[in-house]
């Protein structure tokens, strides 16, 4: 299943309780760690309750998550390639 | 001052190991596994991972019903430290105190009432009435009826270490003679849920700083020690154990859960530790490490132990997978272990590794092998950045610790927070029906002022207490402040939103963010990161005197030299859970009002240059016996107070109906001593019930000193049995 970016950083938004910011100002390559957003290890946690939420995708080790946060786009990536088949 | 030195006389445990001292001693120099998959209470998803659970029946080690599961472990290590140091509990008890770690308090017993509650529909509170941290002092101050301060501290994983230096600080300072220190905490849904929300289980139980390490085990447990002035000790020929030689407090002031990754803040807390022994670094023949197995602390830590001991620290070694994490116990059960290591000659090892982290570097002890010990170390660290090193040393060492006494000290700014909607929220909001329903007061409107991650992360509680301490210290930021804020209640709506969705979600779906907030001291971890405060970090936890017990803090570290500044304040939110189970207990009748607020208030030396608002000249704490005997605690606050120079007394009538009487026959005496009528203040009728209320009360007599009062005495008792009198000067 394609997964849209821009819903994706809807629910990021939400998820996050991010302040002061609309998915179009979050591009789809920026970091989301560090400088980015500015988000931290717990952010990287509520995006594995996040996937796990939507997505059905259980991740049981935060270095396995690791690759998939660099950005939205990486992040949408791995959700296409590990979603379980509908 | 070398009489008034802390040493051991008794020591007490009971952990998954067993229930003893010798159980426990022999568990560990054998090497043997301590860790069963869970059956204290169901967990769908984790339940069968290696877990620190004490499967020895309670009732039939003799302790007592009332108390929740936590309060009953350390009943039962207190009952065994008291033991072994031969002490007459009725010899003296009010030179008698106890200091007590504790992180989850009576979580797991108030949980069934949640769980209950969303489950069935049912609200029995009854299990709530054990909640609060202070109930395990509680429970054993009164059991063995000590009447000397009664503190719990709520440090996260570091409470237990903590408290034993704050009992040290008590002796030093005179405050008693005796101190009963540790720490309890039993297995709760709490943080069985919080470490699993934040990845920090490994799967194959903890692995301390070994390469594959991925994370702790979670375990319960309690350990109490006997720390007394040497010169009582040697006066009633106590056997001495060891000498508590060392002991020092830090904070990373760097993230909430996270460990600054270069372990400077541990450093710092064990350099600080060294310097109170009198110590160099190569004088320690042993360090206990925190080593909960999490890829971070572990490497954190080793960084902390490279940078004061040089590339070739001194035989380490983490006890953790014997006891798994045992939370505000950890550092009392390792402090207990540390004292058997010195008396034994022996090594602790380090059960779970095998092979070493080529980004370490360094090897931990493995076996019990004997070596000769003069002086050890235990390192224990917390959320928050939360950092507390005891330095414990032979019974026939020669002590080079430092003493200290407590100073007068300056009030410098002060920080005061009641949110202003809380008046519109008495009056529009019914109380909750019996049925806990949502109720919010809504968010602060000063928050507009915190960054934008502070509102998006931080509970209304801890945005209360930042805002108040950015107040109090206006600009004025040195690393070398001391943050203690005490809080009765903590964050009980991060709490409360955190399990009400793991029990609803069968443990899916977790909140993690929920989770780093609702430990006690994320209001001062969450300053001192805010101030850059890099002093000892406390959250004293004591109900009603919650704010004493933070100020006498306060006043100990700057008195010993170990800040320049210091913060003493108190928080407490209103959310739905205290008033609805508030109403069940028919609390909030009779014009009895709820409230909430925070007071941050910031203390320096007093020196020549400074204009201070008022000074703190003293503070105490204690406990009063029952029934309330006016007479004899009048004599008390003359035995401590220069009852002279006090016009007025400031004191928390308007509140508890109970606490009526005790209150207005404690004044009646007062005016006996004095011989002259005290122009006595209240605080609560305006402000309303809740633990931190007492902060208030310092307010307003630090206002009073500022409009003319020469001299004004804040008296606080609690309806747990604590008394406190506090002393605010021109």
């Amino acid at each position: 299943m394609r997964v849209s970016p821009d819903e994706l950083k809807a629910k990021i938004i939400e998820s996050l309780k991010l302040q002061d910011i609309t998915p179009e100002q979050i591009d789809n390559d920026a970091p989301l760690f560090g400088e980015g957003l500015g988000l931290d290890s717990i952010d990287a946690l509520e995006l594995v309750v996040l996937l796990e939420k939507n997505y059905g995708i259980v991740i049981k080790d935060i270095e396995e998550g690791r690759p998939a946060f660099k950005s939205v786009r990486t992040l949408a990536e791995f959700i296409e390639a590990r979603q379980p088949s509908k | 001052m070398t009489g008034r030195l802390p040493v051991v006389t008794g020591l007490g445990i009971i952990a998954a190991p067993g229930c003893g001292v010798e159980n426990v001693w022999q568990a560990v120099v054998t090497n043997r596994e301590g860790l069963k998959p869970l059956s204290l209470f169901h967990s769908p998803r984790y339940g069968q991972l290696p877990t620190g659970e004490i499967a020895l029946d309670l009732d039939s080690l003799g302790a007592p019903r009332r108390g929740s599961r936590s309060d009953r472990l350390g009943w039962i290590a207190a009952r065994e430290a008291i033991k072994h140091a031969r002490l007459d509990c009725s010899e003296k008890p009010e030179r008698i105190g106890i200091v007590m770690g504790s992180s989850v308090g009576g979580s797991f017993d108030s949980e069934a009432f949640l769980i209950k509650l969303i489950k069935n529909g049912k609200m029995r509170p009854r299990p709530t009435r054990f909640h609060e941290c202070i109930s395990v002092v509680d429970l054993i101050a009164s059991e063995f009826g000590f009447l000397g301060p009664g503190i719990a501290l709520a440090t996260a994983c570091s409470s237990g270490a903590l408290a034993i230096a704050t009992a040290a600080d008590l002796i030093v300072q005179g405050e008693a003679d005796t101190v009963l220190a540790g720490g309890a905490d039993s297995l709760s849904h709490m943080t069985w849920g919080g470490f699993h929300s934040l990845l920090l289980v490994d799967a194959a139980g903890c692995r301390p700083f070994d390469a594959k390490r991925a994370g702790m085990s979670l375990g319960e447990g309690a350990a109490v020690l006997v720390i007394e002035a040497e010169e009582t000790a040697r006066e009633r020929g106590a056997n001495i154990l060891a000498r508590l030689t060392g002991w020092g407090a830090s904070c990373d002031a760097h993230h909430a859960t996270a460990p600054e990754p270069q372990g400077a803040g541990a450093a710092a807390a064990m350099k600080s530790a060294l310097s109170r022994a009198g110590l160099a670094p190569a004088d320690i023949d042993y360090v206990n490490a925190h080593g909960t197995g999490t890829r971070d602390n572990d490497l954190a830590e080793t960084n902390a132990l490279k940078s004061v001991f040089g590339p070739k620290p001194p035989p380490f070694s983490s006890v953790k997978r014997f006891f798994g994490h045992t939370l505000a116990a950890s550092g009392a059960i390792e402090a207990v272990l540390c004292v058997e290591a010195l008396r034994h000659q022996q090594l602790l090892p380090n059960l779970g590794f095998s092979d070493p982290d080529p980004a370490i570097g360094l090897s931990p002890v493995l076996k019990s092998d004997s070596a000769s010990l003069a002086n050890v170390m235990s390192n224990s660290f917390g959320f928050g950045g939360n950092n507390a090193v005891l330095v414990f040393s032979a019974a026939d060492s020669f002590p080079g610790t430092r003493a200290h006494r407590a100073e007068p000290v300056a009030i410098l700014g002060l920080g005061v927070l009641q949110p202003k909607q809380l008046e519109s929220c008495e009056v529009k909001a019914p109380l909750p029906p019996d049925r806990v329903t949502s109720f919010s007061c809504g968010s602060l409107p000063e928050a507009s002022t915190l960054n934008p991650n502070q509102r998006r992360r931080l509970s209304r509680l801890i945005q209360m207490a930042l805002l108040s301490a950015r107040k109090a210290v206006d600009g004025r930021s040195p690393s070398r402040q001391a943050v203690a804020i005490g809080t009765g209640l903590g964050c009980m709506e991060d709490a409360g939103t955190f399990l009400e969705n793991m029990i609803a979600k069968e443990e899916r779906e977790p909140m993690p963010a929920k989770f780093p907030g609702s430990v006690h001291n994320a209001a001062a971890a969450q300053v001192a990161i805010d101030l850059a405060a890099r002093g000892l970090n406390s959250a004293p936890t004591v109900a009603d005197l919650s704010f004493e017990a933070a100020l006498w803090q306060a006043v100990s570290q700057l008195s010993a030299n170990e800040a320049d500044f210091a913060l003493a304040g108190a928080v407490d939110e209103l959310n739905k859970y205290p008033l609805a189970i508030g109403k069940r207990w028919k609390i909030w009748r009779d014009g009895h009002r709820p409230g909430e607020g925070a007071v941050v208030a910031q203390l320096g030396k007093i020196n020549a240059g400074s204009q201070p608002m008022a000074r703190v000249t003293a503070v105490h704490l204690g406990r009063f016996s029952v029934p309330f005997n006016a007479d004899k605690e009048a004599k008390w606050v003359a035995s401590l107070v220069n009852l002279k120079n006090i016009d007025t007394v400031v004191t928390g009538m308007g509140g508890w109906p109970r606490l009526e009487k005790p209150y207005s026959d404690l004044v009646a005496g007062l005016t006996r001593f004095t011989g002259r009528s005290l122009n006595h203040q209240l605080y609560k009728p305006s402000v309303g019930e809740f633990p931190a209320a007492s902060a208030f009360g310092f307010a307003k007599a630090v206002e009073l000193v500022k409009s003319g009062s020469r001299g004004v005495l804040l008296l606080t008792l609690s309806p747990r049995g604590g008394k406190a009198v506090c002393v605010i000067e021109q």
